[in-house]
């Protein structure tokens, strides 16, 4: 494709008026460029604004929560593999259930409702009686009831009865857990793993790549032994050795075990040790060509100290090609991420992620098709984007293929 | 060449020991070690017996030297003995990675069946419907997970229509209804893994031969190939092909390790009897001897293979040469 833009543009620029050839030989900035180059490959673009959406859900993966009312921990055995698009109501045995155990936990609270429901006249019972009356009417008459009441200690008792009454976009999983939910949290779980993964990686790469293609000699035959060796090695079985050992048998590692958050930040850990590689072996190519040119031997002659060097000299040069293996290696490390989580190695449930949402997918086939389908579908699609968006930016760095 | 293989085999054998030393040391830090399950099923053991048990298991020695011990005991030809299935490793090892041989054999030669013309079909026409068809194709297939994909391969062909088994190696009792029907019946079963595997490796594989395609037909011996007269056939599957083929041997050599890697995932969902599964079931049914062996067997056919295609490399591009 390149190659023929590139034998077009003669014969183009012939034809062009004046205009856009001053705005062609015009020295633009290279992210415009780049940019500019970027926009055209429509995947690519369409890849990012995915991207974007999803970032965004699991950045207000809270503010979901309390709009839609749902919670992605609440169990509710009798509603299990409820199909998509379907309210349910609680029971009016669990709602006076409830209702008791508000009496029980705010008895001045609960007073307070009852009072007031009598006196606007609402109920033709007995005080005492008042709130299980409401438990008997329709959920929405209630919680209207109880709103036009208009007393704050009200307010708990109207979340209680809102709660009896859920939509649930994407139906339940086998506790009753509404899946949309669960999704949204699953998105900030899964997409955090593979962007932390890839970023941290990549600094891991970056740096073992630069010393070794900078210092040479020794250091760089040692480092690339590693590095080879790890590269080629089968990726699936040794991150299951390495998921199923026991972290705080590593007295290191301590900080991690005592977390809350054990399993995902275990998950990152290994995950950055099994993915630097690429990056690494790409940093070193680069920094190879980059130590021979004149401009660091400039630096070098200037004084500048090695780190200098690497870090104001040599990174810009490699920043460019390592985008697009950070962006490849997000996709990379969601899959692996929801491989782990699958197998039941990954991240810990209750937390959901797309991975672990499918682990107990596969017994579940029968009764509840979608619940395999929705999250496999989510993973794919954010794969899919960022390999796009990598392909996007492969094309688009390539001085090859920017259009003059 | 030969020094080369040689020094190459030495470097793999050391890697591989070395491996085999962190991955046995990894085994050490897993929850729960032989006695101690032993203790959890058995209350009326005495604290004693704990002691003792672990001295006659070596639990009590440091970890190099239990290494000392069980690498000494593999060169002599003793694998060990699986817990779990109560079995010699050696006779649990025999059929699994012969299964797992035919599974990825398989679909490797399924996927090269179908990738490579692709790729060529994408390549001689770049930038049309069918290049972006087949572009698609092979990004969605490089980003499917293969797990979900082969459960969602079980739900259509298996749930929904039912024509196909939902996993399993072969039916019980074909061995005596004679050869031609056991191997029809094994092949039943391989459809589905197979296809699993493959639909990820056809996308890479398209992929790959794509561009390599594309940059062999940019060369000038194709303009001259054209400019003598030769037909497109003869220009583009003897020029143009097989100046390709160069990177797609090590390509191919080198998907070894991710056929294997998505072997395990395929063999676990479809309960097929390999390797994959093996490694899985004995790391987390804590069978450390199964657990070691089938993972340093995985981990040495991945380095001999990229080994391969180091040499293959050498044999198809006369140019590089080894010293």
């Amino acid at each position: 494709m390149s190659s023929q833009e590139i034998t077009l543009a003669p014969t183009q620029s012939e034809t062009m008026d004046t205009e856009t050839r001053q705005l062609l030989e015009k020295a633009q900035p290279m992210w415009k460029m780049v940019l500019s180059q970027f926009l055209e490959h429509k995947l690519a673009v369409a890849g990012s604004v995915i991207i974007t959406i999803l970032v965004l859900v699991s950045i207000f993966a809270g503010v979901i929560e309390s709009v839609t009312g749902l919670d992605p921990n609440a169990q509710n055995v009798a509603h299990r593999y409820v199909p998509p698009f379907t309210t349910i109501e609680t029971g009016t045995d669990v709602k006076e259930t409830q209702v008791e155990t508000f009496i029980h936990n705010y008895p001045a609270d609960a007073e307070a409702i009852q009072q007031a429901l009598i006196q606007k006249n609402v109920v033709q019972v007995e005080a005492s009686e008042a709130l299980y009356e409401l438990a008997l009417m329709d959920n929405k008459q209630a919680v209207g009831t109880l709103k036009s009441l208009n007393i704050p200690q009200a307010q708990p008792l109207i979340k209680e009865f809102q709660s009896f009454k859920t939509f649930h976009l994407l139906g339940t999983d086998e506790l009753g857990r509404d899946v949309f939910i669960r999704l949204v949290y699953g998105t900030r779980v899964s997409m955090g793993v593979g962007i932390l993964v890839a970023l941290a990686s990549a600094l891991i790469g970056l740096l073992i790549g630069s010393i070794a293609g900078f210092y040479g000699g020794f250091i760089d035959a040692a480092l690339m032994r590693v590095t080879d060796a790890l590269l080629s090695l089968p990726t699936i079985p040794v991150l299951i050795v390495m998921a199923a050992i026991d972290l705080s048998k590593i007295p290191v590692l301590d900080f991690i075990v005592t977390s809350s958050n054990q399993s995902i930040y275990k998950m990152v850990l290994i995950l950055c040790l099994f993915s630097w590689m690429v990056v690494a072996r790409l940093v070193r190519g680069s920094i190879l060509s980059i130590r021979e040119r004149e401009f660091v031997l400039a630096a070098k002659t200037l004084g500048a100290k090695d780190h200098t060097i690497i870090i104001s000299h040599m990174f810009p040069n490699v920043i460019a090609p390592m985008l697009v293996s950070i962006t490849l290696g997000v996709g990379e490390s969601i899959l692996f991420e929801a491989a782990l989580s699958f197998l039941g190695l990954g991240i810990m449930p209750p937390t959901p992620s797309w991975g672990n949402m499918l682990n107990n997918a596969q017994e579940l086939i029968y009764q509840a098709p979608f619940l395999a389908i929705l999250p496999g579908v989510m993973i794919l699609l954010t794969t899919i984007s960022f390999n796009y968006i990598g392909d996007g930016l492969q094309d688009a760095i390539d001085p090859k293929s920017i259009q003059r | 060449m030969t020094t080369f293989i040689t020094r190459r085999l030495l470097q793999t054998l050391a890697v591989i020991l070395v491996l085999s030393y962190v991955c046995y040391f990894l085994m050490t830090l897993m929850p729960g070690d032989p006695v101690d399950m032993m203790v959890a099923s058995n209350p009326r053991m005495t604290t004693e017996d704990v002691a003792r048990l672990k001295s006659l298991y070596g639990l009590d020695q440091p970890v190099y030297k239990r290494y000392g011990h069980w690498i000494s005991a593999i060169v002599q030809g003793d694998l060990g003995y699986s817990r779990t299935y109560r079995v010699p490793v050696q006779v649990l090892m025999g059929p699994r990675l012969w299964n797992t041989f035919i599974l990825s054999m398989t679909s490797l030669f399924v996927s090269i069946l179908i990738a490579v013309p692709l790729g060529v079909l994408s390549a001689l026409r770049p930038g049309t419907k069918t290049d972006y068809a087949i572009n698609f194709f092979s990004f969605a297939g490089i980003s499917i997970p293969s797990f979900w994909l082969a459960i969602v391969l079980i739900i259509i062909f298996a749930v929904k229509f039912p024509i196909l088994p939902a996993g399993g190696t072969q039916t019980i009792g074909t061995e005596s209804t004679g050869f031609f029907a056991m191997l029809g019946d094994r092949a039943i079963y391989l459809i589905l893994p197979v296809a699993s595997l493959a639909i990820q490796q056809i996308g890479r594989f398209a992929r790959f031969t794509r561009a390599a395609m594309l940059e062999s037909m940019r060369n000038d011996f194709i303009r001259t190939a054209r400019a003598k007269g030769l037909s497109r056939r003869q220009v583009i599957w003897q020029h143009g092909f097989r100046n390709a083929l160069i990177p797609l041997i090590t390509i191919l050599a080198l998907s070894f390790s991710g056929l294997f890697s998505g072997a395990l995932l395929t063999e676990t969902v479809f309960a097929y009897q390999g390797v994959g599964k093996l490694v899985y079931d004995s790391i987390i049914g804590n069978d450390y001897n199964v657990a070691m062996i089938s993972f340093v067997i995985s981990v040495s056919m991945v380095l001999l293979m990229n080994l391969l295609a180091d040499i293959l490399y050498g044999f198809a591009d006369p140019r590089i040469s080894y010293q």
